[in-house]
């Protein structure tokens, strides 16, 4: 016996509250989406719209990826790789983001080369990663979104690619930090860049691990974010 | 695009803002048809009575009550949906639903809330877009033969390679069926070489497993969990290979981790309960069996072994110091709801009484006396055979209870029915070292092993006449009745006279009694239908 109080385990507290969080979430956007049906057309496409449009999908976004990382932590992430063709993936994504799309006016489309073969990975972490990185992309994009996937070598490349300022340089500098967890400060842009890397690690071919990268430039000449997948 | 109005929609929710937030999202894409459930049972039952093309399900529908999952099993064991309706698991947390797979019955996708209605069409209509190309492999298990399954999977895969990754779970599926164990074992090996995924490491643990090869199958699993390490029905495998080899303990270990990531699953608590309390860990054994009770109230898999069970592991935590009034009152609960529901059920009718008189022999010796009264009484005139691990139990108790003569009868019942098996011999011999019990079956048991190897010689006559001798010795034994009926109708049963078809009837209608639960009652079920031609 030791007369330590063990307490709280505060990352379950936190996993358990974030969990009813995104519950509740999920019921205050379908909510929300019904009374906007019901208002009359001129008050519907307003910014005010687009904020709530766009905050919604990035708390949720941070939702699941808090559940991703205290899983991460607690070595109970589930990972369920199966073949599943790009097109349908990448379309579910934008279907996913259309109202905040719509509401933001930014246009988004994808490009998929034919690869001949449905691809492998988790649908479900994957698709999580990508959701995060479009939230982002959208939040800085003037007008265009381009998700883009194609073959280099061996591997499946995934990159989400926007037409704003690019990221800062420091962040494109100071990646691996990131990727690595080393520095945490930088809030949820750093955070989701650890997750990413760590989905992305989790797809291994005989000894090959996933990998991520962020650079500036890319097809829309704004930020773009690459995952490479073996 | 998909003729959305010609489409029948059932959702099944426990939330009424949902179903009515996801109905108005289907009507907006021209669908007329939609029911709803706030259920599973009453999925179950709209299912039961009309042919849905598409149902969405959360998969969460509320503590105590059937979980998506447990519905999908309930639908597909009972054919109530075909495998060309579109089943869609709704989910609150990504991957949540997924890892309580079992695996076996897989939703067609997972849609995790909130989704609006872009997403929603857009996953239908991918959905529809791939059970029409693979609409032979869906038509062939619908008619439930894995031949055709495996002829489509061919024709589909030549008429363009990029089909294959879609066939590969059909084809390892349909080859099991088959028994096809060499190319299933070289197919999920190929697989596994190349994209390992948990379903492939899940299906050759359980071929290996099958086969006998233990160590192989022990090595697959735990090369499994090293790379998919939160896929609680591997560790599930692994525990069932490491009973097998008698590591109990180990097993134990697994099948906490399983229930840690995944804890409703009736049979899983269940047989963790049964490990626990094999392994002396009261606790840990309560606790499961506990789960398991009240899991599997509304589940099919409910069984009042569960029950039984847990009594058990609730006395035995107890020990010397006897039972607190709160375990006496769950203790008198579970086994209630037991002789409740199983008033015709002799066997069980002694044994819940049984039990209930040892949790009360201390605190209430008088009503222990009656209870074990009544228990002996009704033992008396039973005619069912108890299974070897029941007769173990109240062989004990009886014993507790002061009646060491009729633990002792049961015992040589018991020894009688399951004598051939060296296992159950060990566990009598925990408890007797009474030569009349132990030793009274062996010339028997000789006679049988001389009379398998005469059988498998192919001297038919020789076989029977040794079997014949050994069921004189010990008429209740299980395997020599079996063995015995099966020698006489090797020939077909046309070729009977009537003295053998009568001696064939006779030695299956003592083993008759044998329990439902018992491994063998599937062969004695096909040698009665032969030898009673039903």
């Amino acid at each position: 016996m030791t007369d330590q109080d063990p307490g709280l385990d505060f990352s379950m507290v936190i996993a358990s509250t974030v969990h009813d969080m995104k519950n509740s979430l999920a019921s205050l956007i379908q909510a929300h989406g019904e009374w906007v049906k019901r208002l009359p057309e001129a008050h519907r496409g307003t910014t005010g719209q687009g904020v709530i449009d766009y905050e919604f999908a990035h708390l949720n976004g941070m939702l699941v990826q808090l559940l991703g990382l205290y899983k991460l932590g607690v070595n109970q992430l589930p990972l369920r790789p199966d073949y599943h063709e790009l097109d349908d993936f990448i379309e579910a994504q934008l279907a996913f983001h259309q109202e905040v799309l719509n509401s933001r006016g930014i246009a988004a489309r994808y490009e998929v080369e034919d690869f001949g073969l449905p691809v492998f990975f988790d649908r479900e972490l994957i698709g999580s990663v990508v959701s995060n990185v479009v939230i982002n992309a959208i939040r800085y994009a003037r007008q265009e979104v381009l998700i883009s996937a194609g073959q280099v070598g061996e591997q499946l490349v995934i990159s989400i690619n926007d037409d704003g300022p690019g990221f800062p340089e420091h962040m494109i500098e100071h990646q691996t930090d990131y990727v690595l967890g080393i520095n945490q400060s930088s809030g949820s842009t750093g955070l989701g860049l650890y997750f990413a890397a760590n989905i992305a690690r989790q797809h291994q071919r005989q000894g090959v691990k996933g990998h991520i990268e962020i650079g500036n430039g890319g097809a829309l000449g704004g930020g773009v974010f690459r995952m490479y997948l073996p | 695009m998909l003729a959305w109005n010609q489409k029948s929609f059932l959702i099944v929710d426990d939330f009424s803002d949902f179903r009515s937030s996801v109905r108005s999202m289907l009507r907006e894409l021209g669908v007329k048809e939609v029911d709803t459930a706030d259920n599973g049972e009453q999925a179950i039952k709209a299912c039961s009575q009309k042919r849905y093309d598409f149902i969405l399900h959360d998969f969460n529908l509320g503590d105590g009550k059937k979980n998506g999952q447990q519905v999908l099993e309930d639908l597909m064991t009972d054919r109530l949906i075909s495998h060309e309706s579109v089943f869609v698991m709704v989910t609150a947390e990504n991957g949540q639903a997924m890892v309580m797979s079992a695996l076996e019955w897989e939703p067609d996708a997972y849609l995790t809330k909130p989704f609006n209605r872009a997403s929603l069409a857009q996953r239908l209509e991918k959905i529809v877009q791939r059970k029409t190309l693979l609409k032979p492999i869906l038509q062939a298990l619908d008619r439930g033969k894995p031949a055709e399954v495996l002829a489509a999977c061919v024709n589909l895969t030549r008429q363009d390679p990029r089909f294959a990754p879609l066939c590969l779970r059909y084809k390892a599926d349909a080859l099991r069926d088959l028994d096809q164990h060499e190319p299933l074992e070289a197919f999920l090996k190929s697989i596994l070489a190349d994209r390992p995924q948990p379903w492939a490491f899940a299906a050759l643990g359980k071929l290996l497993f099958k086969r006998g090869r233990n160590a192989e199958a022990q090595a697959v699993y735990e090369e499994a969990i090293r790379a998919f390490n939160a896929m609680p029905v591997l560790f599930d495998g692994l525990a069932d290979v490491l009973i097998a080899s008698g590591d109990n303990r180990r097993a134990q270990k697994m099948l906490e981790e399983a229930v840690r990531l995944s804890p409703y699953a009736v049979r899983r608590q269940r047989l963790l309960g049964k490990l626990a309390l094999d392994n002396q860990d009261f606790d840990g054994a309560s606790k499961a069996y506990r789960q398991a009770v009240s899991q599997g109230q509304f589940s099919r898999f409910k069984d009042p072994e569960t029950n039984l069970g847990l009594a058990q592991a609730l006395i035995s935590r107890g020990g010397e110091r006897g039972l607190d009034a709160h375990t006496r009152v769950e203790i008198n609960q579970t086994l209630g709801d037991v002789a409740k529901e199983h008033t015709n059920d002799a066997g069980l009718q002694v044994r819940t009484r049984l039990m209930k008189a040892t949790s009360v022999a201390s605190s209430d010796p008088e009503m222990a006396a009656k209870l074990t009264e009544q228990a002996m009484a009704r033992l008396e005139g039973m005619e069912q055979f108890l299974s070897a691990d029941a007769a173990l139990a109240v062989a004990v108790q009886l014993k507790q209870l002061g009646h060491e003569s009729a633990g002792a009868g049961i015992l040589k019942s018991c020894a009688e029915i399951y004598g051939d098996d060296p296992a159950v011999m060990q566990n009598i011999a925990k408890q007797t070292d009474d030569p009349q019990i132990l030793g009274a079956g062996k010339a028997a048991i000789d006679l049988n092993m001389q009379g398998i190897r005469s059988y498998r010689a192919g001297k038919l006559g020789e076989a029977q006449d040794l079997f014949r001798q050994a069921l004189a010795l010990q008429p209740k034994n299980i395997s020599i009745a079996l063995n015995m009926a099966q020698s006489l109708l090797h020939l077909g049963v046309q070729n009977l006279d009537a003295a053998s078809l009568t001696e064939c009837q006779n030695s299956l209608k003592m083993v008759g009694k044998m329990p439902e639960t018992d491994p063998r009652y599937d062969r004695y079920q096909k040698l009665r239908i032969r030898a009673f031609g039903q």
